[in-house]
């Protein structure tokens, strides 16, 4: 019972991982970014790569991959994103269209197979990484083992959940971009920036996205396709916790963490995602504006 | 008749003339593949209808083809000889007697615990029917109670997406009942008043081609009736056109099933092209894929939409066949959909409006000032 618990908070910690930087980007600036789940697959890449040319570990790879995505994010979002704003579905699609673009760039890796020139840890192949011995094997508490790297990953998510709210709610970055939230003509009319904020919001949104990305690399294979299917997930998480409310997320992040751990338990893995797509659903069509809307315009 | 609607018809009649000549080019193995990227023209009418002219963005459109591959699957399944070489003088499909527990009798009513539901499709009209029905009755559920709670926008989107992405979950894991993962393969060949439609001959692209074309041309009548413009007035402004009286969600409605008719039809159409049917049909990039084809062709433009779905799908075979290409191209198909909704939102049905428009300014400003004209409404969005 326990252990099932503990299982279900990891899994739900995985997808407020990958719903954090969702929540930022959709919530605040009204941007249905498909890549997001590619910017989680460059963050795996960081780690597999720092891993082979620099020797370096887990930890060096977090701050890396945030650098890295983040500025991945920034270029996408000049480029791209910041033409479409206020044309949700076609962000969606656009930014569909950007996933294939990286996604084929790591396949390719950068275009240099052509050239015959291949770099280690990257291409169609399937890489992995492995874990410090330190986030190895497991600990116990009282009589129940505990697995390390699960422990890990949730308190990673706890910490990035909090210095997430630390910033949206307590400084002055976070108040401009609660403003844009609202409403962004009437922020533009108190003399914000909307433009730099949404540029620097959406490049943390992927820096976040790049963080989840090493966290997953430490127990799943790191390959070129692996972020597809976890930018549904995150959005089920985001649009059930309500667009715009952080800690919506962070519910509904753990009500659908634990939803799978039990039904997983009680059945198998397969059901266990179609249940939690059939609970998304139904939320949605109950309560569209998701379990915690914000009241706003 | 206006001059916009003549150019239309007369566009319309080209492209059908140019599906009807092919096979006179064309050898049986390229007609087989063009035959399968018909079938993709009409996702990409299915799409156009319920995005472009419904304003509904179906990220699920994967799930109504998916059903109506399907059924007509496990009507063929039973056709193929593979399924009498159980033991049992009644056909029963292969992958249920490999996975049978020992005893079980070989016998399509007890094999398994879901075998039953494969009785009537022994009937492969039956499998045709539900191949259209079931399609229909998803999408009139769906639509029945996401239209009258006024869920719009984003939430459709993400409320079909979540449901296609549910029900190839349920598939793969009714194994015994669907062969999960593997789907449905080694399929008999359909029938029609003794004549075997073998997925390599003639016949069968005319088949193809000639559903294409009455579900194109209907298609665009459709649009045109009184029923068709509503919807789009219900697209542009939802609130005013329910402030008019009119009941919006069962315009809505009613168009989603027509769209899912056809995706099902499509799907239908593809099993008995290229032989099999599986979960990838309901898979998360498909259904993404198709909005792809739509948005390139066109989304405002039934035919567009539809030529996009085959350009693109021929483009992507010829090059892909070049060594090392295939990859390539696929970074190119995101390049070209990132460019196309940047800076050609109304994709190339839109471009080439314009263009009859500028030729018809050469020689005659009235007609010009009437195409623009008509464009501008049609294309308000």
């Amino acid at each position: 019972m326990l252990e099932v618990l503990f299982i279900g908070l990891s899994l739900g910690s995985i997808l407020l991982l990958v719903a954090l930087g969702l929540a930022i980007t959709y919530g605040a600036m009204g941007v249905i970014n498909m890549a997001h789940g590619e910017m989680v697959m460059i963050g795996a890449y960081v780690t597999v790569l720092s891993g082979i040319w620099l020797g370096a570990n887990i930890f060096v790879a977090i701050p890396l991959a945030f650098i890295v995505t983040a500025l991945l994010g920034l270029l996408i979002e000049r480029v791209v994103v910041r033409k479409l704003y206020g044309r949700l579905l076609d962000t969606l699609l656009a930014t569909w269209g950007v996933a294939i673009l990286i996604q084929q760039a790591v396949r390719l890796e950068f275009g240099l197979s052509f050239l015959g020139i291949h770099i280690q840890g990257l291409g169609p192949g399937l890489q992995n990484v492995s874990v410090p011995a330190m986030l190895q094997g497991t600990f116990a508490i009282g009589s129940q083992d505990i697995n390390r790297y699960r422990t890990f990953i949730i308190l990673v998510t706890a910490l990035l959940a909090l210095a997430t709210w630390f910033i949206v709610y307590r400084t002055s970055i976070g108040t401009q971009v609660r403003a844009i939230i609202r409403n962004p003509k009437m922020a533009a009319a108190c003399g914000i920036d909307v433009t730099r904020i949404n540029a620097l919001t959406f490049a943390f949104g992927s820096g976040l996205a790049g963080v989840a990305g090493v966290m997953m690399s430490g127990f799943k294979t790191v390959f070129p396709d692996m972020g597809t299917s976890m930018v549904v997930d995150g959005f089920l998480v985001v649009v059930m916790g309500g667009v715009g409310s952080l800690l919506g997320s962070v519910l509904s992040a753990g009500i659908l963490g634990e939803i799978n751990g039990f039904v997983a338990a009680a059945t198998n893995d397969i059901l266990a995602r179609a249940v939690v797509f059939g609970v998304v659903i139904l939320i949605i069509v109950l309560k569209p504006k998701g379990l915690f809307a914000l009241k706003g315009r | 008749m206006s001059l916009q609607r003549r150019i239309d018809w007369g566009i319309y009649a080209v492209f059908i003339v140019l599906l009807m000549v092919a096979p006179l080019v064309m050898d049986p193995f390229w007609l087989n593949r063009v035959a399968k990227y018909l079938v993709y023209g009409m996702l990409g009418i299915a799409v156009a209808l319920s995005w472009g002219y419904a304003g509904v963005l179906n990220l699920g459109q994967g799930l109504f083809f998916g059903a109506g591959a399907y059924m007509v699957a496990m009507s063929l399944k039973l056709a193929s000889p593979t399924s009498l070489q159980q033991g049992s003088d009644r056909p029963v499909p292969d992958f249920m007697l490999w996975n049978a527990e020992p005893g079980a009798p070989t016998e399509l009513c007890c094999i398994n615990k879901g075998s039953f539901l494969w009785l009537p499709f022994q009937n492969q009209w039956f499998g045709v029917a539900m191949a259209l029905i079931m399609p229909m009755a998803i999408a009139g559920i769906i639509g029945t109670i996401v239209f009258r709670k006024r869920i719009a926008g984003v939430f459709v989107s993400i409320i079909t997406l979540a449901l296609v992405l549910l029900v190839r979950l349920v598939v793969i894991d009714a194994q015994p009942v669907t062969n999960g993962f593997n789907g449905l393969t080694d399929l008999g060949w359909f029938k029609i008043a003794g004549f075997e439609f073998d997925p390599y001959v003639v016949p069968t692209y005319y088949l193809v081609a000639v559903s294409l074309s009455i579900v194109l041309v209907g298609a665009r009548l459709l649009v045109e009736t009184r029923a068709g413009i509503i919807l789009q007035a219900v697209r542009d402004d939802e609130n005013r056109a329910r402030y008019l009286g009119f009941d919006v969600p069962n315009y809505q409605t009613f168009f989603l099933v027509v769209s899912a008719a056809i995706a099902g039809f499509a799907g239908m159409l593809y099993v008995i092209v290229s032989e099999f049917a599986s979960p990838t049909f309901m898979d998360l990039s498909f259904s993404i894929t198709m909005v792809v084809w739509a948005a390139v062709g066109g989304r405002a433009s039934i035919l567009g939409a539809c030529i996009g779905a085959i350009l693109i799908n021929t483009i992507s075979a010829t090059v892909s066949e070049t060594e090392g290409f295939a990859e390539a191209w696929k970074a190119i198909i995101g390049l070209i959909f990132v460019l196309v909704v940047l800076y050609l939102p109304r994709g190339l049905g839109g471009l080439a409006h314009d263009l009859v428009a500028r030729v018809a300014a050469r020689f005659s400003p009235a007609a010009a000032r009437e195409l623009r004209a008509a464009n501008t409404s049609q294309l308000a969005e």
